[in-house]
């Protein structure tokens, strides 16, 4: 209602002004997409047209088959399945471990229930990539290099923090005579975590999923070092492969650079209204 | 608030005395942490259990790890052939490959190395920059030197693989650096090819005038700037330089003025545009494919790009019109047309835990029968084995083949490894930014020859 | 209650999971970087202890000093570029309302959801001083255009420039929700009293944001000083060390200049430097309410 009230009054002051607005939107969505878009145009033109001066050409034959090259040589459905599975697995981890620790923590009596909170907090400020070289060492020496793991557990432990911060954050606002009244009736502590909590932290538990997918989908530096046979290889590999496998042709890299972006875009397309809510909420929260 | 920044400051009380003991207990991890690794060994790795029995015919899996990530043409699909033909001989072996490019490849290798999980057949380049420290950490397998007396290897070509008299690995090839040119281009414009470095820049400074890059080179992959350098040292100094450059490396000295005129050379190279804009930072793809698409004359790389002849991707009228010549001598240089650089830098070696050894040295040998990759490397025009191809001369060579392979047959002087790659990885990775800071007009050539006293001191 | 709530076995069971992940990947990993930082292990072979020669070594060394000079420029460009431009649009967005509002939102925070690889190969593109598209641009209003962004001098600003245009859909969305959760009542109260556009920002958008703009510094001084994977694939910190960042550094020592020890010792540096900004950020930014 008042909102409306406010953009009537702006429209009726002044037009221009309006105009001008719009030009800046314009603008910065151009900077933001434009990139994208060249992306998309070359990815469908031969190789040595990239050497014409011309902003966006039109492509004398459209190349599709740079396409289906990318996606067989580039391996981008097998690896966009690791990349699934692996990060997938790390959003339940981290809801897992997260829900269970703030109930534990905040809710539990025990002696030092605000110091292992604040030791995992203090994961928050540590650099993931400060542990590359001593992880290196341990999965080495564990036999874990190669498998689903090497990934898995650094993933988790990094988003962890994050994740507890805000559902100890989320769980505080839930009263407490709830719970209460299920402990009389008898029902235990496991009960009242996945079966009562859980379920009221619903929208924040979407949050802590969506920021802990975000940050380990673009993950690649612990996967290059701690990967080496296909067996897990993970998206970003279908993009660093290709530019040794193809370095004479650019159009089949870009085909390979698109199909790779594809899957996220397509997925943020869809859950666009959670996706923006919960990167919002995490953000304020934390 | 209160609350919360005490109990972070309980938590990071807790982190530091656990580091503290933390320090005297790391000793023990690899003692407690065996117990558990050897159960997912077993698990995760059956084919480690079958070493022994390999020769009778149990399955057995090679792992390869190989600087040639494509697979499809080029010394990949030279690699990759010979692999298939070892498992069709040898069904019972299956050969995995992991494959990365060159400067991934070297990262990757070290992480390898400082692990304990290498693979089995790996590339290795037989400069000391790279592998003096991986052979004397024991990491590779000793080769038997007299199976390899019929192998023809070229003289000199298996020294940097070896370390006090034991051999570690074989040499893939011989590479020379080369000026590739477009002929067509050249003829078009009426240029010729330059017999002195002065006519080289001038050249430079025409086919920029005519709105073309003169020479495409990668200075993104820095290790090709000192090569550069030490090609211009080559032909100033003739065949004196790299005893030279050893004793300055060891002596911390690079005050003769060798090194000091290759710089400065150098330097006047690139001030007088010889090198494609932003040649500094451009790595391997790009400087190739401004070559290929016909956006600059030249391209300064090694013999292995002989294959650019060949290769489908590359416009007809371009890969047609290739041919190469050499680093021109600069005034006064005392090197000719004979002296050449060139060495014998990538190759392969067997580690010492793999876990099928002996398997892993059946197929490195079947590889290098002289009809192995010399044969098949030669015939598709790829690149010059480091043994002698020239018993698979047919006439029917591309003509850059025949020009490379001319070149080496009149050289007197090889010039063996470049400069970069003669000390320790420490003095390689310091030479390479230098380097590209030279290159870049960052740094003077002075500046520079300073730096590279200074490694190690 | 309490008897159910403080039963050790259901605790232990609750938290257990997590705090060996913790251990297992963050606490330990930085132990073994503290024992590795006082020795000279190459990665190969035998290793002995050398104290603290790394620490005084890692001092001296001007690739050190350039990452954490790095790390501060692109904190900066993030504060002084990013943001303003996030709040700018993120306040035009607020007033155009409708259904534009939320296809611009989609598209200015699209390029947060690509892949880091796919980014940095893409500028690698858009930089390459014969073909790239921005020099294409600049050839276009009559420039030379023949610019090596990725070059020396140049190179650091490319990078900023870059990282300020992956994150900034991130920042603006905050802000717009921060903006969002203003009451629309102030602002008819201020229209009422004749304030202009000019005056309501300043006055009462900007005063009411201030936590949330705490906050997005915060994230961007953080995000700045771990910036590792654009650099490594854009640049890997060349020419030289000029766009070099304190993960990219370490990993390049120890991997290779085959120098593990040293690259440890700036891991733990590098965790120190991290914990004393958000630390020091805590300070500056007291949050106002309990989280």
């Amino acid at each position: 209602m008042s909102k409306k009230t406010k953009v009537e009054d702006n429209n009726k002051k002044n037009p221009l002004g309006k105009i001008a607005l719009w030009i800046v939107l314009l603008t910065f969505a151009v900077i933001q997409i434009f990139p994208l878009v060249w992306l998309l145009d070359f990815s469908v033109a031969s190789s040595n047209e990239m050497f014409t001066n011309g902003l966006l050409i039109w492509p004398e034959t459209f190349r599709f088959d740079n396409y289906v090259n990318a996606f067989q040589n580039g391996h981008v459905g097998t690896y966009l399945i690791h990349s699934l599975v692996i990060n997938v697995l790390a959003v339940v981890c981290v809801l897992l471990f997260s829900v269970m620790m703030a109930f534990a923590c905040s809710r539990m009596h025990w002696k030092l229930s605000k110091a292992v909170l604040g030791m995992i907090m203090l994961g928050m400020m540590i650099p993931i990539h400060a542990t590359l070289l001593p992880n290196y060492v341990i999965y080495d020496r564990l036999h874990l290099t190669d498998t689903l793991f090497a990934l898995l557990i650094p993933y988790v432990a990094f988003s962890l923090p994050q994740g507890l911060f805000l559902t100890v954050g989320f769980m505080s606002s839930i009263p407490r005579e709830i719970e209460e009244a299920a402990v009389i009736d008898g029902c235990g502590v496991f009960r009242i975590v996945f079966t009562i909590i859980t379920p009221m932290l619903k929208s924040s538990l979407v949050t802590v999923s969506i920021m802990t997918f975000l940050n380990n989908w673009n993950e690649f530096m612990m996967a290059s070092t701690y990967l080496s046979s296909p067996k897990w290889k993970t998206l970003p590999f279908s993009v660093l492969e290709f530019t040794g496998l193809y370095s004479s042709n650019y159009a089949v890299q870009f085909a390979v650079m698109a199909l790779s972006a594809a899957p996220m875009i397509i997925i943020y397309i869809i859950l666009n209204k959670q996706i923006t809510k919960g990167v919002a909420m995490g953000a304020v929260k934390g | 608030m209160k609350k919360k920044l005490l109990s972070m400051l309980l938590a990071a009380g807790m982190v530091v005395s656990l580091t503290a003991c933390g320090g005297s207990a790391d000793t023990a991890d690899g003692g407690q942490q065996a117990a558990p690794a050897a159960d997912s060994a077993a698990e995760e790795t059956p084919a480690a259990e079958d070493g022994g029995a390999a020769a009778s015919g149990e399955a057995v899996t090679i792992k390869v790890f190989s600087n040639l990530p494509d697979r499809t043409s080029g010394q990949g699909l030279v690699e990759q052939t010979l692999f298939d033909d070892y498992m069709k001989e040898n069904p019972n072996v299956t050969i995995e490959v992991e494959a990365l490019d060159d400067e991934a490849y070297k990262t990757k290798f070290k992480a390898y190395a400082s692990g304990s999980q290498m693979p089995d057949l790996v590339n290795v380049w037989g400069q000391p920059g790279f592998l003096d420290e991986v052979m004397e950490a024991g990491l590779l397998a000793e080769l038997n030197m007299d199976d390899y007396a019929d192998y023809n290897f070229l003289p000199g070509s298996l020294d940097g693989f070896s370390q006090n008299g034991k051999l570690y690995g074989l040499s893939r090839n011989t590479d020379v650096m080369c000026f590739y040119y477009n002929q067509k281009i050249f003829e078009d414009n009426g240029w010729e090819v330059p017999k002195t470095y002065e006519e080289l820049l001038e050249l430079g400074e025409k086919v920029r005038a005519a709105g073309l890059q003169p020479v495409s080179m990668f200075g993104g992959d820095k290790w090709s700037l000192y090569i550069y350098i030490h090609d211009l040292e080559e032909q100033l100094d003739g065949s004196g330089v790299m005893a030279k450059t050893n004793d300055a490396i060891r002596n911390h000295d690079f005050s003769d003025p060798t090194f000091k005129q290759a710089a400065d050379l150098f330097v006047e190279s690139v001030d007088r545009g010889l090198f494609q804009n932003g040649f500094e930072s451009n790595d391997g793809g790009t400087a190739k494919n401004l070559f290929t698409n016909g956006q600059a004359a030249m391209y300064y790389t090694g013999s292995w790009e002989m294959s650019m002849v060949t290769d489908q991707d590359i416009p007809d009228e371009i890969r047609e019109n290739i041919r190469v010549f050499l680093m021109p001598v600069p005034e006064g240089g005392k090197g000719d047309a004979t002296t050449i650089t060139a060495w014998h830098g990538g190759g392969y070696a067997v580690t010492e835990s793999a876990a099928n050894k002996e398997e892993a040295i059946k197929l490195l040998n079947y590889m290098f029968r002289p009809e192995g990759w010399t044969r098949i490397a030669w015939e598709n025009g790829v690149c010059m084995s480091a043994q002698n191809f020239g018993d698979f001369a047919t006439g029917s060579e591309t003509e850059v083949q025949k020009q490379l392979m001319q070149l080496v047959a009149d050289a007197t002087d090889l010039s063996g490894t470049p400069l970069g790659d003669l000390g320790s990885s420490e003095f390689k990775t310091i030479c390479e930014d230098k380097s590209q800071e030279l290159a870049a007009g960052k740094i003077t050539a002075d500046d520079y020859l300073k730096a590279l006293e200074a490694v190690g001191q | 209650m309490h008897k159910t709530y403080s039963n050790k076995a259901v605790i232990t069971t609750l938290v257990l999971p997590g705090v060996l992940t913790f251990v297992f990947a963050i606490l330990a990993p930085i132990c073994l970087s503290v024992y590795y930082g006082f020795t000279d292990y190459s990665g190969l072979g035998a290793y002995q202890f050398v104290g603290i020669d790394n620490y005084k070594e890692l001092f001296k060394d001007s690739g050190f000093w350039l990452s954490v000079r790095n790390s501060l420029l692109l904190a900066a460009g993030f504060i002084c570029i990013q943001h303003p431009l996030a709040i700018l649009t993120a306040v035009i967005l607020d007033r155009m309302q409708g259904k534009a509002e939320g296809f611009f939102r989609c598209v200015y925070f699209l390029p947060n959801v690509i892949s880091v690889a796919v980014i940095a190969y893409l500028w690698k593109f858009i930089y390459d001083p014969n073909f790239g598209l921005l020099n294409n641009i600049i050839k276009m209003f009559g420039g030379e255009g023949t610019t090596n962004w990725l070059g020396t001098g140049t190179a650091i600003w490319s990078v900023l420039i870059v990282l300020v245009w992956h994150g900034f859909g991130w920042g603006m969305l905050i802000y717009y929700t921060g903006i969002k959760n203003i009451d629309p009542v102030l602002y008819e109260a201020a229209s009422i009293d004749g304030a202009d556009n000019k005056q309501i920002f300043f006055r009462i958008t900007l005063p009411l944001m201030k936590p949330v703009i705490q906050i997005n510094v915060t994230l961007a001084i953080i995000s700045a000083l771990k910036q590792m994977e654009t650099v490594y694939l854009l640049t890997n910190g060349g020419p030289g060390n000029e766009t070099q960042f304190l993960a990219n550094y370490l990993y390049k020592q120890a991997f290779q200049s085959f120098r593990y020890g040293y690259g440890n010792a700036i891991s733990v540096i590098f965790v120190l430097i991290c914990i004393c900004a958000t630390g020091l950020l805590n300070i500056v930014f007291p949050k106002e309410k309990e989280a």
